[in-house]
């Protein structure tokens, strides 16, 4: 089967956005749990652009990179994060820096920025993907937005999370995949991290009892 | 030549597996030392190998040029050196009952994969899988940093893991950019990664693309080399993390995500013009010097001050960098490796004194000269160095860079020269203050067997100071040159 290049092209469109509409939800969440069933949802769309893009380029080895979105981001560490949520007893509601309508302008004005920043090397994409790349960036920003703006160790761990997302639309949609091996070894870098911060948000809660990051202040000048 | 590159790599692996199963304080001293000699005897062959411009080379995985090659010395001098004294170190608490056997197991375990990592992202071909590497690195320093699992620990440990992590998750996004511009000239293809490959193709790369690429890099990369505004979490982690990580985090980690953006800048510049790279180097650098000696002067922690110092240091090879020419890169290059001896030197003294007073308020420490002669000693002499005085390397490299930055643009010299004087009056005011004088407090008296290590990697580390301060070797210099090449071919074209 083949399908005409536009609609290819609107399809990958399509789901990227889906992607960044996942992103403008978690801000948007007061709930941690939520936050994390958004997350897994957001992987699945990610897998699915993947998987679009390995069937329109028929670049198969980006199957491989789908599936192991699907275990490893949609389900393994979602329910890493669950388990510690549980743990730590900390489903009541965020803490935030900035309140939820002011987060959301400054994400929207960070799309702008990304969209910005990516135009004059768009024209060098595959047409394909050609959006895709600014939307990458737009996610990146978003999630190092929400490590800035949420006070919670377990929320700072989701935007790290997203961050890893985007990035990984990023190298499959604007560079139709790395090499296998490279995504092998970034997979295998956002496990081990997953399960590192883990340990330490662990370890947060037995020292301070707490899971609030602006308690830890006492080293400064 | 390439089966020593390998051995060098895979000796850390391997004795990383091996730390866990050593069943007493003697075997993993054993273990160890031969760890440490075999660094040092495939280290050599690799570095005469790559001497005079020579690759060495294995399939598309691995390359080691004279760059490689120098981060390899480095990586492998400070890390057999930082080894001994962390068997000194380590084995102290051990003995003291601050540490159980399993988990002093488990500290060289991690030790030896932090090396590990390093090692394996100096030689790799690839820019993606070097990226992996580096962050390799940064996973098994996180789990130092926390080793001593106190309060400061854990909140260093946090602040490290976030900063870092965005910080290497932006290099990635720079690597996708570098990719995103070299497959257009190279293809889809494994080739598109490749230093060597786009090194020669450099001056035909999309320039948007890479320039990009190059602010994410030095953004990513930068957090983990500790350049301001980025350096928040440097003097927190250098502060809390046992004194063997410090040294090496300020002696080898700094250099290697240095070494990263290095390697971009030379496939930056044919394509963009040093106009590009030079200036957000040199601004970095200078916002850096500064950073640190502001800092400096108000220091009243003692490991936080050497802390703040490889700030101060690491600034000053970027100025050499951006100010660019033969004279600035071969300054930069000579002060990365004096400045890590030196520093490694300064931190190895600092943790006697840790353990032995037990604390890092400096208000506490004097006299260390009547103390603990040796490593009073060593802290003067590496601070002498530090500071940029003769006759050690880092007073030659830092006049170089100043020459170099005054034939560019004189006013960066003149600030450049400002800010040292500000940074070397605050050292050694600080330090002069614990060495001098009478001792305060008499402390804990330390185990022969922890004092015989300590001297040991203390006098390996000042004697190499001392010499490739006073002379350049030949190895060494067989190094410097195809390196300032790879730097300078684009400055005439």
């Amino acid at each position: 089967m083949v399908i005409h290049p536009d609609i290819g092209s609107q399809l990958v469109n399509f789901c990227s956005a889906l992607l960044l509409l996942t992103c403008f939800a978690i801000i948007a969440q007061r709930r941690l749990s939520a936050c994390v069933d958004l997350f897994a949802l957001q992987s699945v769309f990610l897998a699915v652009t993947a998987a679009l893009v390995a069937f329109l380029t028929g670049a198969h080895h980006i199957y491989i990179a789908a599936a192991l979105t699907v275990v490893i981001k949609a389900m393994i560490l979602p329910r890493i994060l669950k388990a510690v949520i549980e743990r730590l007893n900390v489903t009541r509601e965020l803490v935030l820096n900035i309140n939820i309508p002011s987060s959301l302008l400054v994400c929207g004005a960070l799309v702008i920025l990304a969209f910005y920043i990516t135009q004059p090397i768009i024209s060098l994409g595959f047409l394909l993907t050609k959006d895709s790349l600014a939307i990458a960036l737009a996610i990146v920003l978003i999630g190092f937005f929400t490590m800035i703006a949420r006070k919670k160790a377990v929320t700072q761990v989701i935007g790290f999370l997203v961050i890893e997302n985007g990035l990984f639309l990023g190298a499959t949609a604007a560079a139709y995949g790395m090499p296998l091996i490279v995504e092998l070894g970034v997979f295998f870098d956002v496990l081990v991290a997953g399960l590192i911060i883990g340990i330490y948000t662990h370890r947060l809660q037995d020292t301070f009892d707490s899971v609030d990051t602006t308690k830890l202040t006492a080293l400064k000048e | 030549m390439n089966l020593a590159l390998i051995g060098l790599i895979a000796a850390p692996l391997l004795s990383a597996l091996l730390s866990l199963v050593m069943k007493s304080q003697g075997s993993m001293e054993r273990l160890q030392c031969v760890h440490a000699a075999v660094l040092l005897g495939t280290m050599s062959v690799v570095v005469t190998g790559a001497g005079g411009g020579a690759e060495l080379t294995v399939g598309n995985f691995l390359r080691t040029d004279a760059l490689g090659a120098f981060l390899d010395l480095m990586l492998a001098f400070v890390g057999a050196t930082g080894l001994l004294y962390a068997l000194g170190y380590m084995g102290e608490e051990l003995i003291r009952g601050h540490l159980s056997l399993r988990r002093y197991g488990r500290f060289f375990c991690f030790l030896n994969l932090y090396l590990f990592a390093m090692l394996l992202a100096a030689n790799l071909d690839n820019i993606a899988l070097m990226w992996i590497a580096i962050e390799g690195s940064t996973l098994s320093a996180a789990l130092l940093i926390n080793f001593e699992r106190t309060k400061t620990a854990l909140e260093a440990g946090w602040k490290y893991i976030i900063l870092s992590f965005v910080g290497i998750a932006l290099a990635l996004f720079g690597t996708v950019l570098v990719y995103y511009a070299s497959e257009h000239v190279l293809g889809v293809r494994w080739e598109a990664l490749q230093w060597s490959e786009l090194h020669r193709v450099a001056s035909d790369l999309n320039p948007t693309a890479l320039e990009l690429a190059f602010v994410f890099i030095v953004i990513g990369y930068g957090t983990k080399a500790g350049i301001a505004p980025m350096h928040t979490w440097l003097p927190d982690a250098h502060a809390e993390a046992p004194t063997p990580v410090s040294a090496m985090l300020s002696a080898l980690m700094l250099n290697l995500a240095l070494y990263a953006i290095l390697r971009l800048k030379s496939i930056v510049d044919p394509a963009v013009g040093t106009d590009f790279t030079g200036p957000i180097l040199l601004g970095l650098g200078l916002l850096s010097i500064a950073t640190a000696a502001t800092f400096m002067l108000i220091q009243r922690d003692y490991k936080r001050l050497f802390a703040y110092s490889s700030i101060e240091h690491i600034g000053i090879v970027l100025v050499g960098f951006g100010a660019g020419g033969p004279v600035g890169v071969f300054g930069g290059l000579f002060h990365m490796i004096n400045h890590s001896l030196a520093k490694s030197t300064a931190f190895y003294a600092a943790g006697r004194v840790l353990l032995r007073y037990g604390h890092k308020n400096m208000e506490g420490v004097t006299g260390l000269l009547r103390q603990m002669p040796l490593v009073g000693g060593a802290m003067l002499l590496s601070t002498l160095a530090l500071a940029g005085l003769p006759p050690f390397g880092l007073f030659v490299s830092e006049i170089l860079i100043a020459t170099g930055a005054y034939v560019e643009q004189p006013w960066v010299a003149y600030t450049f020269l400002g800010l040292l004087a500000v940074a070397f009056a605050a050292l050694v005011y600080q330090v002069f203050r614990m060495v001098l004088g009478e001792p305060k407090e008499a402390g804990i008296i330390m185990t022969p067997g922890g004092n015989r290590f300590a001297a040991v990697s203390l006098m390996a580390n000042l004697m190499a100071m001392g010499y490739i301060g006073i002379h350049m070797p030949g190895f060494l210099s067989d190094l410097f040159i195809p390196m300032t090449r790879i730097f300078n071919s684009v400055s005439h074209g």
